[in-house]
């Protein structure tokens, strides 16, 4: 599904420069859970916005299918992943001013659907984790765990290839992130493919492919029997 | 405390530099506005208060109202009025005539025109400006002597002390009495030199100085201390009513149905716009739009800081909650915050005293009041005035952020939540659509003003005044001159036409009579105007025959026979042209109908009427300005006019050669008098000129309202893009393209403007057909006008929203999401 060739992103800021990944190379298939591992600061989120298309690497390419995308522009990238990408944050990121159902109808919005389909297909995804009761609430007036159901809804409503997931069970307690990891493997299952950022041995286990990294580097990749 | 309060107020200044640099900007636009307009108004409202007694001097005005026109107010009086008011109303203590004339002054074998008056003696003591030489009590006894301002002095005799020196004054040798400091920008008087009304240059003829008749002199009134000014107001119509009436052989017209005198203070004469004055009068309507204006620009200024201050209010919610953790009570955070708006406020003051001394001299020059001043370093009123704007100014735009930001709740602020960086959005979009109302309207008027000049202005005059130059007010034997003088011009190729008459378009006077059919009586009859002219007068203007013939030099029944004293009884035969007004008026079906008719011209001598002939009607013509509808009018040939002014044609492009001939075989005759040539088309711009001003200065002040609404826009709509960074890099997340994002920025603040159109529409509509029904004749309100005007704010909302949106779109979704 995507390939990743001696991929680097550096960082210029005024006074430093960092390098936050180096020379990294990853190939993930198609319905594959992977789950990337490393302390703070060794590139773990560069690595995912760059695989999620949000930033551009420094050098290196990034095969999805079998385009280079590496050195495509805002506007290119940017149909690419929302036919094919979706997004789980830590901090869930909701917009305040609207509610579950608005929240979650606005990953179709820019999709060209009708809005009677686009009705349907978000009771079925809030249907789906658990959260339709409370379609006509703002953000703020749910729970943590409420919050990243929601937010797991407007990830898959449109049907992505891939889910990347940037440690999104951080800010949970441990029921609601274990409910949040059978979740995602449950899409899975459906055949979904999911990337996963996490500082969690446990939930780390949930994920068939851990990848460690370390200073910007790849440092071990093990494969967990199935 | 307060140094404490001091240093986070000019800490936040310079922190947020775009902010600050929008707020102050649009106050000091709007201040310096306010300033400006504010001198301009009490400019106007401060006419002649610089006398003693002044509340106990009363200005005669009359209302003069013609059969078949609309009655029209005017300052000019019948010589015997004054004289006659202080005989008939015991509590009039003193009474005061002046009258304007144009003389021609000599220094050094140079001749000059100067603008000049003719008062009675009791002039100075009703007006007892400051003599900066002789003495006042005295100076218009002698009928040889004259006063002057001190510019004139200073033109005529230099450094020299000019008391006792003598003047050349329209050929007269007089002494001058007494010099008179310069008339203040603020007074309805105008003149250079002042006369005794006895002087033996006072131009006035004879027998219009005991002419009941006749608009001529501005006439004023002291009253006795305590007298009731309403008294005399009553007893007015019984005055005119007393006027011995005018005889003529058809019968009487009694000068009180015709003029109605009635009194209004000194201080408030300016404030009355009437015809004849020396300086024109200001109408209350056009005071109060100025002031509107300038409270308007005020507001939008106000809105600006009112909305950036509540919109940026999340950035300031945690200084608050600290504030209030260590004690601080919600009355003392609004002084604070209150505090800081005054402080802005202040600063943009110190901006907009800058701005309007930059500004001054070409504003009093546009305006035409040089010497009108902004003392605020003298005047302790003007410091005053100005500290109140501060206060008032600060104190509306600080209020409401005052008590929305003191409001915050220590225990959610510092948990993290924002404090309701949506709250007060509602009223945001309110004072947005409210400011952009308020521009919207003020560009749309701006609009029909312009529309309604340029038509005014534009629209057929009915004659040509390109190309004319008049030889203004020759009296006596000056005319006599004029004849030889036209004569000769006649002969020169250059010259089209040449041709005395008593009055030319713009020249603001006229002459009325009452006309009727042969064997109807004068109660039958018609007022018309008349104007006496010459045989070519027609070709000098190039006005279009309708019908008939003009009148021609070879038939002598076309010249009004002369009067013969002898026989009064006989009557006076003429020819007569009329427009095509007067043909309706008169009852004609057509204006060939009228040709070849006879109508009767009532005698006032006590004779026999004139009985004329028409012999051709020409198309209608504006004398007047276009506010007023073509009068009907008749034309005809006096033998020997006593008055008048010279209209020369010129051939189109000769009139460098023919001014030269025009100037030097005027200087061959008449030595003793500066040409006193002036341009028609020259003179007519200066009809509306005022018209015109008004409508540059109020597009200004509008445009400027534009701009601080627009700036106003800018920090909002860059604020907007900051607070909704993350939600557009979510969005972008989730599919939206670039074009989304910005379709989104620009609907969201296209729609207040496009509410704004709404309100300002109905408003605009209302008040300008109000405005338009002013004018006689008046362009309709275009509907297109109002569209434009909507489309340009909304391009002006789009220019600023645009540039953010774009850069806020175009940049990666990660820069938004970083900080999570
Ligand atoms: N936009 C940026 N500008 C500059 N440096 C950045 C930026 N984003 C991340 N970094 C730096 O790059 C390194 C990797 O960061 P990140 O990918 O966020 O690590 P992780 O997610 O593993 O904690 C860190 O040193 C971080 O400070
Ligand atoms: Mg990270």
């Amino acid at each position: 599904m995507l390939k990743l060739v001696d991929l680097t992103k550096v960082y210029r800021t005024e006074e430093v420069e960092t390098t936050a990944l180096n020379q990294v190379n990853i190939h993930i298939k198609q319905g594959e859970f992977v789950a990337i591992m490393g302390p703070s600061g060794c590139g773990k989120s560069s690595l995912l916005n760059i695989v999620g298309m949000l930033d551009n690497p420094s050098s290196g390419q990034y095969w999805f299918g079998d385009e280079d995308v590496a050195g495509y522009g805002e506007r290119k990238l940017a149909d690419i992943r929302k036919k094919n990408i979706g997004f789980i944050f830590q901090s869930f990121n909701l917009i305040d001013e609207l509610t579950v159902f608005e929240n979650v109808e606005l990953a179709l919005l820019y999709h060209d659907i009708p809005a009677r389909e686009r009705k349907e297909r978000v009771k079925e995804a809030l249907a789906k984790v658990n959260i339709a009761h409370r379609e006509s609430h703002l953000p703020q007036q749910l729970s943590g765990g409420q919050q990243q159901r929601v937010a797991i809804a407007r990830a898959v409503v449109s049907r992505p290839r891939m889910l990347l997931a940037d440690e999104p069970t951080g800010n949970l307690d441990s029921a609601n992130g274990e409910e949040v990891m059978n979740m995602l493997t449950e899409l899975n299952g459906e055949g979904t493919t999911i990337v996963m950022v996490t500082h969690s041995m446990p939930h780390a286990q949930y994920a068939r492919r851990i990848i460690n990294l370390f200073d910007g580097q790849v440092v071990a990749e093990n494969l967990r029997a199935a | 405390m307060f140094a404490n309060y001091l240093t986070v107020a000019l800490r936040m200044l310079v922190k947020h530099k775009l902010y600050s640099a929008i707020t102050v900007a649009g106050l000091a636009l709007g201040l310096a506005a306010a300033i400006l307009i504010g001198l301009f108004v009490h400019n106007e409202l401060t006419y002649d208060r610089d006398v003693t007694d002044v509340d106990r001097i009363q200005q005669v005005l009359v209302t003069a109202t013609l059969p078949g026109r609309a009655p029209e107010d005017g300052a000019s009086l019948p010589m015997p009025v004054g004289p006659a008011l202080k005989q008939a109303f015991p509590q009039v203590a003193d009474v005061a005539r002046v009258a304007a004339q144009t003389s021609s002054l000599k220094r050094d074998e140079t001749l000059f025109s100067e603008p000049a008056a003719v008062a009675d003696a009791s002039f100075f003591r009703l007006f007892d400006w400051p003599f900066l030489a002789g003495a006042r009590a005295t100076a218009l006894d002698d009928p040889n002597s004259v006063v002057l301002t001190r510019k004139t002095a200073a033109k005529y005799f230099g450094d020299a002390d000019p008391l006792g020196r003598t003047l050349l004054v329209d050929g007269h040798l007089l002494r001058v009495t007494g010099v008179v400091r310069d008339l203040p920008p603020n007074t309805q008087f105008a003149f250079a030199l002042l006369l005794p009304m006895d002087s033996p240059a006072n131009q006035l003829p004879d027998y219009l100085r005991e002419h009941w008749g006749g608009l001529i002199a501005m006439t004023f009134l002291k009253l006795k201390p305590g007298a009731d000014a309403d008294a005399i107001q009553a007893g007015l119509p019984a005055f005119g009513a007393a006027i011995p009436p005018i005889r003529s052989n058809t019968g009487e017209v009694h000068l009180g149905d015709v003029f109605k005198f009635f009194l209004v203070p000194l201080t408030e004469a300016h404030l009355h716009p009437v015809r004849n004055a020396m300086v024109e009068g200001t109408s209350p309507l056009e005071i109060g739009i100025f002031t509107a204006v300038a409270v308007l620009v005020l507001a939008i200024a106000c809105i600006n800081f009112m909305n950036l201050a509540t919109a940026r209010a999340s950035l300031r919610a945690r200084e608050v909650a600290l504030r209030k953790v260590v004690g601080a009570s919600r009355g003392q955070i609004m002084v604070q915050f209150l505090g800081e708006s005054i402080l802005l406020t202040t600063l943009s003051l110190i901006l907009a005293v800058a701005l309007v001394e930059m500004l001054l001299p070409s504003f009093t020059t546009f305006l035409g009041k040089p010497s009108l001043a902004f003392d605020y370093l003298r005047d302790g009123r003007v410091l005053g005035c100005l500290a109140a704007l501060v206060l008032v100014v600060g104190g509306v735009g600080g209020l409401y952020p005052a008590v929305f930001l003191s409001a915050f709740q220590p225990g959610p602020v510092l948990k993290g939540n924002s404090g309701g960086s949506g709250a007060g959005g509602r009223l945001r979009v309110v004072l947005v659509v409210l400011q952009f109302a308020i521009s919207i309207s003020l560009m749309v008027a701006t609009g029909v003003v312009y529309g309604q000049l340029a038509y005014a202005q534009g629209r057929a005059l009915g004659f040509n005044k390109e190309d004319v130059v008049i030889l203004t007010d020759l009296y006596g034997p000056d005319v006599r001159k004029a004849e030889t003088l036209r004569d000769a011009l006649r002969q020169d190729p250059r010259i089209v036409a040449a041709s005395l008459a008593q009055s030319y378009p713009g020249s603001g006077t006229e002459n009325n009579t009452g006309v009727h059919r042969p064997g109807a009586t004068v109660d039958d009859g018609v007022v018309l105007r008349q104007d006496a002219v010459d045989f070519d007068y027609f070709a000098a203007l190039g006005v279009p025959l309708l019908a008939g013939r003009v009148f021609d030099r070879r038939s002598a029944a076309d010249t009004l026979s002369p009067a013969d004293p002898a026989h009064p009884e006989k009557m006076r035969h003429g020819g007569l042209i009329l427009n095509r007004a007067a043909v309706q008026r008169l009852g004609y079906p057509t204006p060939e109908a009228a040709v070849g008719q006879l109508l009767i011209l009532p005698s006032n001598l006590g004779s026999a009427g004139i009985e004329m002939t028409v012999v051709g009607v020409v198309e209608d013509f504006h004398q007047a300005s276009v506010h007023t509808a073509v009068a009907p009018q008749i034309f005809f040939v006096a033998p020997s006019p006593s008055d008048g002014q010279l209209l020369i044609r010129v051939k189109a492009g000769e009139m460098p050669g023919a001014l030269d001939l025009i100037d030097r075989t005027w200087r061959q005759m008449m030595p003793d008098r500066p040409v006193p040539r002036v341009f028609l088309d020259a003179q007519l711009q200066s009809v509306y000129e005022r018209e015109i001003k008004t409508g540059q200065l109020f597009a200004a002040f509008s445009g400027l309202a534009i701009v601080i609404a627009a700036l106003g826009l800018f920090g909002l709509a860059s604020f907007t893009a900051e607070r909704r960074t993350k939600e557009i890099g979510l969005r972008k997340v989730l599919g939206a393209g670039v074009t989304d994002i910005v379709r989104l920025l620009v609907w969201q603040f296209s729609k207040p403007v496009l509410v704004a159109n709404l309100i300002a529409w109905p408003i605009a509509w209302v008040a300008m057909r109000h405005w338009l029904d002013g004018f006689a004749d008046r362009v309709s309100l275009n509907p297109l006008l109002f569209v434009a005007s909507g489309l340009s704010a909304l391009m002006v909302a789009w220019a600023t929203v645009g540039l953010h949106a774009a850069r806020v779109a175009a940049t990666k979704p990660v820069v938004a999401l970083r900080y999570e």
